[in-house]
């Protein structure tokens, strides 16, 4: 029998972080790709705070997360818990726990349901106190709103959460054309090099974006060509890798579960670069898309309540009107890139795609977005083959990927690879993966094979066609994308062919 | 059935399947199944598969709602009262597999029928039954659902108010005799006799009464006695907020979970907790230690029935069983004893003095 305690059980509350704090206090932060967790440093630190990004996550964090919290944690819970006492264990060994625990506070992100992504503040408590850290401050930030005991140490103001909203757009933007041309850089390493560079020079204009009150600062956002001066700059960056487009490839759409789509390294098996290195072309998931979902699904409440609820009706044609700035700020930074990066879809194209197979209001997860992304990709043949990455034990993850049985009965022809990630069935997964990729390589192959065909050309007139025309071997040249083919080298045929006047 | 008679549907032409079984799953479900995950969920694809092929008389509706949200005493308490992730998707996971090799509901002549429903929103029940039902009842009205879901809630809350009543007839016999009583905290589908395995009707088996924490009851005076105190030091706003324990309040059976093992913490004839929880529960993960925390705290026994799957673990059950009517024999009156003196004096399920 357990020893009976005098008072009843509360749960973990940690010491508030203080104003006074913010210049001794670090705050660390991670869980998304290393592109944007560099801006968001930046937009901390120009608000006045000490802020450290996390390691990315490994299998050794993985393993310290199961062994220190409750079993049966989902997958990126278990990354994230190790990870984060992986550190705080490695920072203590130097000083002491108590000097960690005063050192720095964690922010991370919780959800408001359905998921249990958001339930977890006890089981990193449980974390920290099972690794002599019970002390450490751990403040969950939910998808509404910051964690109620959190002090007034951290101001999430305007400001900064706007800085934060243009750090996502224009490191997704990045990112995006960073997979559409590493796979043909002519000088290995070359994109690498131009991506770190672009990133730095991002994080000094995020570092020294003018400090405003909120109202200039919504403003100034939306109006300064400050972030789109800075992508065309990005753009610039670029213009210096040669490609070499006519390499043929499956492009590989990247869906699933948030962290696991997002993030890069071990806890997702590395599995954009392993792809690359297989000689896919990879199509990144955007968290740009994932927050226009967030805003959609939001929205959906007003919608349903239409009629029923007195200012519904207003409130969704606020809400549209926030959704669409949204988008056309994203298209406005997009448009300094040369509209080179991928379009963010319509949220209600991918509702309307999935609604025969996923209700719209079933959330937690990606929801219908991941059914609706699956059929957009392959009916707007956006790529060959969709990889969806389901963490072990995620509960809403598994409820739409079921749903995907049906979506597969109407249409066979899709490659989907749903890959369940448990942190250490990698050859398994992998083995999984690579089964629907060497499809997608066929596919590829036959594509561009059908394109030359059908155009009369052959590789060696179209190389010499790019030779006679260097801007079309840079990486800032736009072949554009009418539908026809899904893969680079096929669709660079055809464009080609349009201005030889062979199509 | 509350609803159903209201639209003038007869009792004996609603038909609902079976408790679950194996060999339900193995005769109805087989080859349905589109993922592996919990078995609550999983068992579905019975379910189905016994209304679509196991009827004498073939069925016209296969009427299977995605509860979004549920109706519960601890509304207004908490943030949300959401259902499980996997509960309220689970009719289109489950639909998958009879629409993945052709559509087995139109093969049999039924009108699959899936309503989105808020449960712990009134307002818009009926709105969204309309729209969900309509083409599978073309004659429909939107009056006639109005009318209809007023008298569901209304069923409802009498069956709540009337297995509540019967919660605090046993609470009262307890104190009156000074006699332990287990209360069962889990989730509703464990009441299903092959998803629960009737863990509980084993142990009452040995004459200790059962009470079911979703119908706990939660009469004014009671819940003062129980809270008061809490409520006045400021630890809680109500009796029925949890946010001392848990604050992540989004999920409504996680909420009740975890508000019944606060009442029976402080309840002084609970001698007794018991936990089920189903294989590869995500929503019970989380809440498996600061449950036994709170419960133990106490000094209340507590015991765990934990990744409970589709066969019944017999042996293990049995010598559980026998473990814990050996510690309520020894240690019942002990708990009893030294939860009262952790009372306020008052106790409403006592006779007035």
């Amino acid at each position: 029998m357990a020893t009976v305690a005098p008072d009843h059980y509360r749960a973990y509350t940690p010491q508030p972080f203080t104003r006074a704090e913010r210049d001794s206090v670090t705050i660390l932060f991670g869980g998304l790709h290393w592109r944007i967790e560099r801006i968001l440093q930046a937009v901390l630190e120009s608000s006045g705070y000490k802020a450290q990004i996390l390691p990315v996550a490994t299998k050794d964090d993985l393993l310290t997360g199961r062994e220190v919290a409750d079993i049966g944690q989902c997958c990126p819970t278990s990354f994230t818990t190790g990870n984060l006492v992986n550190f705080l264990k490695k920072e203590a060994r130097q000083t002491s726990a108590e000097d960690v625990s005063k050192k720095f506070i964690y922010l991370t992100a919780g959800s408001c349901g359905a998921c249990r992504f958001g339930q977890y503040h006890q089981s990193y408590e449980l974390a920290l106190r099972n690794s002599g850290l019970g002390a450490f401050r751990m403040f969950l930030m939910a998808q509404d709103n910051l964690d109620q005991n959190m002090g007034d140490g951290l101001d999430l103001n305007l400001g900064m959460t706007l800085g934060c909203l243009w750090g996502i757009f224009c490191t997704d933007l990045i990112q995006d054309l960073e997979y559409q041309v590493r796979p043909y850089e002519v000088l290995p390493g070359q994109t690498e090099a131009v991506v770190k560079e672009s990133v730095e020079y991002l994080y000094e204009v995020f570092r020294h974006r003018p400090a405003m009150t909120p109202k200039k600062s919504v403003l100034w956002h939306l109006a300064t060509p400050y972030f789109a001066r800075a992508m065309r700059e990005v753009r610039r960056k670029f213009s210096e890798i040669e490609v070499d487009r006519l390499r043929v490839k499956p492009k590989v759409k990247i869906t699933g579960e948030f962290y696991l789509q997002t993030v890069e390294g071990d806890p997702n098996y590395n599995i954009h670069r392993w792809l690359e290195a297989e000689g896919a072309e990879v199509y990144p998931a955007a968290i740009t898309i994932w927050m226009d979902y967030l805003l959609r699904l939001g929205l959906q409440r007003f919608e349903d309540y239409s009629g029923v609820e007195k200012g519904a009706r207003l409130k969704l044609g606020l809400g549209r009107l926030a959704q669409g700035i949204y988008r056309l700020t994203v298209n406005r930074l997009r448009r300094a890139m040369g509209n080179l990066p991928h379009e963010i879809p319509s949220q209600f194209e991918l509702r309307r795609l999935a609604a025969p197979y996923f209700h719209r209001n079933l959330d937690g997860g990606e929801g219908d977005m991941l059914v609706g992304k699956s059929i957009w990709a392959f009916q707007k043949k956006k790529a060959h083959m969709i990889c969806e990455l389901s963490p072990y034990s995620c509960m809403p993850n598994t409820m739409s990927i079921g749903a995907m049985a049906g979506v597969l009965g109407k249409f066979p022809e899709i490659l989907y690879a749903p890959l369940e990630i448990k942190g250490d069935a990698e050859v398994h997964a992998l083995s999984r993966c690579q089964m629907i990729l060497t499809e997608a390589k066929k596919r590829a192959q036959r594509e561009f094979d059908d394109v030359l065909a059908r155009t009369g050309l052959t590789v060696d007139e179209v190389r010499a066609y790019l030779h006679a025309h260097p801007e079309m071997r840079k990486a800032t040249y736009r072949i554009p994308h009418d539908g026809a083919a899904a893969g680079t080298a096929a669709k660079l045929v055809l464009h080609v062919a349009s201005r030889m006047g062979r199509r | 059935m509350g609803l159903l008679g209201a639209l003038g549907f007869d009792p004996r032409n609603i038909v609902f399947s079976s408790d679950t079984s194996e060999e339900q799953g193995r005769q109805f479900g087989k080859g349905r199944g589109t993922v592996d995950c919990c078995y609550p969920v999983k068992c579905m694809s019975g379910h189905y598969g016994e209304l679509v092929f196991g009827q004498k008389q073939k069925l016209d509706i296969l009427l299977s709602p995605m509860i979004y949200t549920l109706p519960s005493f601890l509304s207004g308490h908490v943030a949300k009262t959401l259902t499980c992730p996997r509960v309220m998707a689970a009719p289109e996971n489950i639909k998958a597999g009879f629409l993945k090799e052709g559509d087995a509901f139109a093969e049999n002549g039924i009108r699959y029928c899936s309503p989105f429903v808020s449960l712990d929103e009134p307002l818009i029940v009926p709105k969204q039954l309309f729209e969900g039902m309509k083409d599978a009842l073309p004659d429909l009205t939107r009056e006639e659902m109005a009318r209809a879901v007023d008298a569901g809630y209304k069923a409802l809350h009498a069956f709540n108010d009337k297995l509540r009543k019967k919660s605090r007839e046993v609470l009262e016999w307890c104190a009156r005799e000074d006699k332990p009583c287990l209360m069962v905290v889990a989730r509703p589908y464990h009441m299903d006799p092959g998803i629960g395995h009737e863990i509980e009707v084993d142990l009452q088996a040995y004459g200790y009464p059962i009470l079911w924490m979703q119908y706990f009851p939660i009469d004014a005076d009671l819940m003062d006695w129980a809270f008061g105190d809490d409520v006045r030091a400021g630890h809680v706003k109500s009796a029925f907020d949890i946010h001392d324990v848990w604050q992540s309040s989004y999920s409504s059976n996680t909420n009740e979970i975890l508000w019944g093992a606060k009442v029976a913490a402080r309840i002084p004839w609970i001698a007794c907790v018991l936990r089920m929880s189903s294989y590869e529960c995500g929503m019970d993960q989380p809440t498996y230690s600061p449950v036994q925390q709170i419960v133990e705290r106490s000094g209340t026994l507590f015991f765990s029935f934990q990744d409970l799957d589709s066969t019944k673990p017999a042996g293990s059950v049995k010598i559980r069983v026998e473990t814990i009517t050996h510690y309520l024999e020894k240690y019942a009156a002990d708990i009893i004893n030294r939860k009262k003196a952790a009372m306020p004096p008052g106790c409403p399920l006592l006779p007035a003095a």
